[in-house]
């Protein structure tokens, strides 16, 4: 019996994937078959868990008992096999460290459950966890119920602005049209965030079971799953899983033998940022350049193809079956008073362990980034900003750790929830310089559409670059602050309305960076090229001469025992020194 | 245009009621904000609204504020709503009008012209100065100047999106499009390619739209020629034919539609079916593109195909008891005959000759325009009631009057050859043009023979070598003092001739005739172009010493006509004889005579013949007491059909030429040589057309108020 086999767990999600985990699964495969073991276990390839440490490898015994071993290479896979399995003593030099139970031990996984523990190439493994069952449970049950299952369950929509999902099915349900659409957001667009692709990789079922029962409950019959081309392994699996659910019955023209139909197609974007807009992602299936429209009407009306459309992320479908086989009452315990459940942040940046990381909503920022995040990266060189909500959303200081994460306290300080990016930052972070790398990012991603955002967010690039480039004028807050409102308050779609918030939130916690860069004309970050001496400060410097391993140019002189001197005629200024001084001696 | 129930959802049709800025105003569902306050006299600043297009949305100035509302909604987006209570002049709305107002002209370079859109709102909302010492970065991308029509100057473009809308949803074209994205976003058409291979049918509603400047005509039109610069076939027609509509519904297959179009404004679609000199074609703006639509043909084609359905739509006006008399019955007698008959008074026209038709029946041979045909459309005009006396020469206008003619319309012509002018022109041999054509078309011996010499490069002189060939010359051999490039002759004319054996000798010119043994020895100066004359053609200049002699047995000079209307009538005239006659109403020196056509202008055409007997019947109507209204509706106006649709070989379809029979066939006999085009050729070629018309139903974007009102919102 399958059941009763041990698996071995092997993380291949694009991350695993790019670091050897199909070598090592194939591997022990192989080394299974060697010692005739291939009865008595399995190898499951999975999602990925959401930290890396390239190759994860987990043993688990039926009972549940675990073993998780970290950065496994293909030749340490004989060893495992040996080792472990055959003589029964785990390998400890590979078995995963402190850090990776701190990462897992503050989190709360429900979206995340299952991924990097089941295969999402087969639907099987997603069932014997009790996938399907909230559909079976659906049927039963009017769509008016389904929908006020949601509703009470006080899940808010996880692609950014945080619209109640029940109310949102609610108002698609009353649209009337005998054709309706169901659309999965996957246009995951801020750089760094990760969470729909991995979703989508590890667990794709769950999405499509939540499709489903959306479908069932606004009264649609067709889905559509917009996913970026650049997750080609997400596409690849959601079309298995697709496929795998229709042969079982879960998509199709009566769905688990029901009078439903429902069938899910995937539509491949280009990429853009703005086509996470849905009124520009509806525009992009259409076949039409995807460049947001003025809403009203909104797609719950006049959607896909003009007919009513639910809109909802990857991150919002995959919750729904938790939240119909569990309850709204269990969901709704979860979480602040105003937003219920959990959120998946994509935690990067200054802290030791980056990665995917779910707590449920009111947990602290203090408690993600020093919890599961296990603090800064460089102990010596302290916290500075945490960026939240991608390139529309803001940067926060220290002194806002303490804010909960949840819409409103978010939205109150400034930034925005977004699809959950989350960068940390630490002193060696030039806050006018990340609010000029954001806006740059955003200037390339506008649609060129609406005047605000495509020439405005362009005027007030180069003036932080003017800035950064030790140009700056004394008037020129002053017109980044009218400018960046008047964006905010006039442009056409969120992602404008969003894009001045790291230039709004930087101002507002960060000005002395700001009056420095122009008065001073200095970067106390020593990021902004223009306005870096390339100077050793010599009652910080340790002499640890770290500085002239790393010079590309050999500008760094310096002997044993003696303070290091960098000679500017050599000097290509590549700040290499900087980035490795463990003092910031470097100005 | 509609209201924006298409674009907007909204519920009923009961009228809604709001407030903007304290002023209690009601609008259709569905309509605006911003259309409601334009309605009511309130402007609100905009660039991307045109009352003709979905809204847009792109340039945000239309923000308002609105009770209950978040933020700043657009009104080119915002539905009315019951009870709404909306403002547009806030100081803060000013304030962020001015903001994008100085962003839109932040990559603007230099200012906008006067007249545009763009510069009179950008007056209106102010212009502020955000940034010191701030200089305009426009992305610097040459002009196009190498397309078709117009200009398209990518930096003055503010990306309002008018006209992407108005090719792709208005007109389904879909030729340009935005490319690329946020600040480098540019209106352009896929890969760059040409706007012709982009699909562009080149109907210009972008560059009717653009408020910025960035699209721009070629030609520089005038507010006041607008009609006339846009729509030149139709201004090109001396009778206003609505040619645009005709080739629309031909293209249609509406094909009696059609004909009921022309005969709105002419009574002889047939023969200008067949022999109009068609300066619409000239003027047809295909003809930039590669070639002019073949109006002349598709004319024929219609007139052709005539079943008589639109004379049930004929009404005869009831008789007024007024009589009236026209002189001639070329085609500006019996056009003023037609309409004053139908006006309902009762119409004689006098005719010298056997046979009505005038220049018609004399001068165009029939292998261009067959008597039968002729003779179907004066036949026509009897049926209302037209009294043709012919074999009638008048000699006086007061026997008319004393017969009971309250109005006299001189249409006598001009049919008096002019003389060469050289010495030894008396010689029986030299003969002129028309009074051959006239012999040859009543029967007439001409006793042509051998080889014949025809002086002159104009319509005339390519019908008289033609007809010479035809009834016994050996050879014809036309001199010319120009080159092919500067003749007055239609061009097809010109390559029938060339092609039936006619010899053409430019750059010749007949300067003495002497009668030699058995032949005339002609003296021939050669000449060559000299600096432009006043019709803008070179104009030639004899070479000294290099003449030349050519024999030949006839001359004949076809290098124009002149009025002959007796003196008897006692009408003041110039010195070429031209009758003196009052530009607009036509009439002369005489209370009751009017004159129009050659006997007034010198040898025109047929059309412009129309068109004078179409202005003196007005005239002649209103002196008789009536309203001088001739112009006939036959066919209710059509709905816009504003989309053109896409196919991508659009502007590389080639004009079909009128078919002709095969010269051995025609040569020595007077069939026909045009033939009619099938109906696929029809249609396929008056789908070539452009629709001009549809740029100017294009609606007017609503623009700042100028001077002080009560509606000002400032």
């Amino acid at each position: 019996m399958c059941m009763e086999k041990t698996k071995i767990l092997v993380c291949l999600g694009t991350s695993g994937l790019s670091a050897g985990a199909a070598d090592v699964a194939d591997i022990f495969e192989k080394e299974l078959k060697r010692h005739k073991l291939a009865g008595k276990y399995r190898v499951v390839r999975t999602g990925d868990r959401g930290l890396f440490r390239d190759v994860l490898v987990d043993i688990v015994a039926p009972g549940g008992d675990r073993t998780t071993y970290e950065y496994v290479k293909g030749g340490d896979t004989p060893k495992i096999v040996e080792q472990h399995l055959l003589r029964g003593e785990p390998v400890k030099e590979l078995m995963a460290g402190e850090d990776y139970k701190q990462f897992f031990a503050g989190q709360m996984r429900i979206v995340l459950a299952n991924c990097g523990e089941i295969d999402p190439e087969n639907i099987y493994d997603y069932t014997t966890g009790g996938g399907y069952k909230a559909l079976t449970q659906v049927l039963a049950m009017p769509p008016e119920k389904v929908i006020e299952e949601v509703k009470n369950s006080g899940l808010r929509g996880r692609g950014g602005a945080g619209f109640l999902a029940g109310l949102k099915w609610e108002f698609c349900r009353a649209a009337k049209n005998d054709v309706k659409y169901v659309v999965c957001n996957g246009d995951e667009g801020d750089p760094g965030a990760f969470m729909d692709r991995s979703i989508l990789e590890g667990d794709p079922q769950a999405v499509i079971e939540g499709m489903i029962i959306a479908g069932y409950a606004i009264g649609a019959g067709e889905g559509y799953v917009y996913c970026r081309a650049e997750y080609p392994l997400a596409i690849k699996r959601l079309e298995k899983a697709i496929e795998q659910a229709r042969k079982n019955g879960y998509l199709g023209k009566h769905v688990l033998n029901s009078g439903f139909a429902f069938n899910i197609t995937i539509k491949q974007g280009a990429g853009a940022f703005v086509c996470g807009e849905e009124t520009a992602l509806i525009a992009s299936i259409e076949g039409r350049r995807g460049m947001p429209s003025p809403r009203p009407p909104f797609p719950a009306r006049q959607g896909l193809w003009g007919k009513p459309t639910l809109i909802n992320n990857v991150e919002t479908f995959a919750n729904i079956s938790h939240i119909i086989t569990k309850g709204a009452r269990w969901f709704a315990s979860i979480g602040s008073e105003n937003s219920k459940g959990t959120k998946v942040f994509a935690l990067a940046g200054k802290v030791k362990n980056t990665g995917l990381v779910e707590v449920p909503m009111g947990t602290t920022l203090r408690q993600l980034i020093y919890g599961p995040g296990g603090g800064m990266l460089h102990k010596n060189i302290g916290f500075k900003g945490v960026q939240i909500g991608g390139p529309s959303g803001g940067c926060l200081p220290e002194s806002l750790l303490d804010t909960p994460i949840d819409y409103e306290s978010i939205t109150q300080t400034g930034a925005i929830m977004g699809s959950g990016g989350m960068v940390v930052m630490d002193k060696l972070t030039c806050m006018v310089d990340m609010a000029r790398f954001f806006l740059d990012f955003t200037v390339s991603e506008s649609c060129g559409k609406c005047t605000p955002c495509r020439v405005g967010l362009k005027r007030m690039l180069e003036v932080l670059e003017e800035i950064c480039g030790g140009k700056g004028l004394s008037g020129h807050l002053a017109f980044l602050r009218e400018m960046a409102d008047a964006i905010k308050d006039t442009a056409l779609c969120g992602l404008g309305n969003t894009a001045p918030n790291s230039i709004l939130t930087t101002l507002k916690y960060f000005p002395e960076e700001y009056s420095e860069h122009i008065e001073d004309k200095i970067c106390r970050s020593s990021v902004c090229p223009a306005l870096v001496k390339f100077e050793v400060a010599q009652n910080k410097c340790i002499k640890c001469g770290r500085c002239v391993n790393v010079c590309p140019a050999g500008a760094v002189e310096w002997k044993k025992k003696e303070f290091a001197k960098i000679n500017k005629d050599k000097c290509i200024k590549c700040r290499a020194c900087i980035n490795i001084c463990p003092v910031m001696a470097i100005k | 245009m509609q209201g924006l129930h298409k674009y907007l959802s909204c519920d009923g049709d009961k009228m809604i009621s709001l407030t903007i800025n304290d002023k209690k105003i009601e609008a259709a569902p569905g309509k605006t904000v911003l259309e409601a306050a334009l309605e009511a006299g309130i402007y609100i600043p905009n660039l991307c609204y045109c009352p003709d297009l979905p809204p847009i949305g792109a340039c945000r100035l239309c923000i308002v504020e609105i009770e209950g509302a978040r933020g700043f909604p657009a009104a080119c987006t915002t539905a009315v709503r019951e009870a709404m209570v909306v403002r547009t002049d806030t100081p803060k709305l000013k304030a962020l009008r001015q903001n994008i107002m100085w962003l839109t002209l932040s990559g603007y370079p230099g200012e906008p012209e006067k007249s545009s859109q763009l510069k009179k709102v950008a007056d209106y909302i102010g212009i502020k100065e955000m940034l010191p010492g701030f200089v305009p970065r426009p992305a610097n991308i040459p002009p196009l100047l190498n397309e078709p029509f117009f200009v398209r100057d990518l930096d003055k473009c503010i990306l309002c999106g008018r006209c992407v809308k108005m090719c792709g949803e208005v007109r389904k074209t879909g030729a340009i499009g935005l490319v690329n994205r946020g600040i480098k976003t540019i209106v352009g058409t896929g890969r760059g390619t040409p706007l012709k291979d982009a699909g562009c049918k080149f109907c210009l509603a972008c560059v009717e739209v653009c408020p910025s400047g960035a699209l721009y005509d070629k030609e520089k039109i005038e507010e006041k020629d607008r009609e006339k610069k846009l729509l030149p076939c139709v201004h090109g027609c001396p009778a206003g034919i609505n040619i645009a509509r005709y080739v629309r519904l031909i293209a249609a297959g509406r094909f009696q539609d059609a004909l009921e179009v022309i005969r709105e404004k002419v009574p002889f679609p047939l023969v200008l079916g067949y022999a109009c000199n068609h300066p619409c074609e000239e003027a047809c703006r295909r003809g930039k593109l590669n070639n002019p639509i073949s109006i002349k043909a598709l004319k024929r084609f219609v007139a052709d195909r005539d079943t008589g359905r639109w004379r049930a739509k004929l009404a005869i006006a009831p008789d007024t008891g007024k009589k009236a008399a026209v002189v001639g019955s070329g085609p500006g007698g019996l056009t003023a005959a037609w309409y004053l008959r139908l006006a309902g008074h009762a119409v004689t026209v006098f005719e010298a000759q056997s046979e009505p038709g005038g220049m018609l029946r004399a001068a165009i041979p029939a292998y261009r325009l067959p008597r039968n045909v002729l003779k179907k459309e004066i036949g026509e005009i009897e049926r209302v009631g037209v009294k043709i006396r012919t074999n009638t020469a008048i000699k006086s206008l007061d026997e008319l009057f004393k017969q009971g003619f309250g109005a006299v319309f001189v249409a006598t012509g001009a049919p008096a050859g002019i003389k060469l002018g050289v010495p030894g022109e008396d010689d029986p041999r030299v003969l002129d043009g028309i009074s051959f054509l006239n012999a040859v078309s009543y029967g007439r011996k001409t006793g042509l023979e051998g080889e014949v010499l025809i002086v002159g490069g104009g319509n005339v002189a390519m019908d008289v070598a033609r007809t010479a060939l035809r009834v016994g010359a050996k050879k014809a051999v036309i001199l010319y003092r120009r080159t092919r490039e500067e003749m007055p002759a239609l061009r097809e004319e010109v390559a029938e001739a060339l092609a039936e054996g006619v010899k053409i000798r430019f750059l010749t010119a007949a300067c003495g005739i002497s009668a030699g043994k058995w032949k005339l020895n002609v003296e021939c100066v050669r000449m060559k172009l000299g600096e432009p004359d006043s019709s803008g053609r070179r104009r030639p200049v004899p070479i000294e010493g290099n003449n030349i002699v050519i024999k030949a047995d006839r001359i004949i000079a076809a290098i124009g006509q002149k009025p002959d209307a007796p003196a008897e009538f006692g009408l003041a005239a110039d010195n070429k004889g031209n009758i003196q006659a009052d530009a607009q109403t036509l009439a002369c020196s005489r209370p009751g005579v009017f004159a129009g056509g050659d006997a007034v202008s010198g040898p025109a055409s047929i059309i412009e013949a129309i068109q004078a007997g179409r202005k003196a019947a007005a005239s002649i109507d209103k002196y008789l007491g009536g309203k001088g209204e001739i112009n006939r509706k036959f066919l209710p106006e059509d709905e816009a059909y504003p989309s053109l649709g896409r196919e991508e070989d659009f502007c590389y379809r080639e004009r079909s030429e009128v078919p002709v029979i095969p010269v051995s066939r025609r040569r020595h006999n007077f069939k026909l040589v045009e033939r009619a085009f099938g109906e696929k050729t029809a249609v396929a070629e008056a789908k070539r057309c452009l629709r001009c018309e549809l740029r100017l139903k294009i609606s007017k974007a609503p623009l700042p108020p100028t001077g002080q009102c009560d509606n000002c919102p400032t």
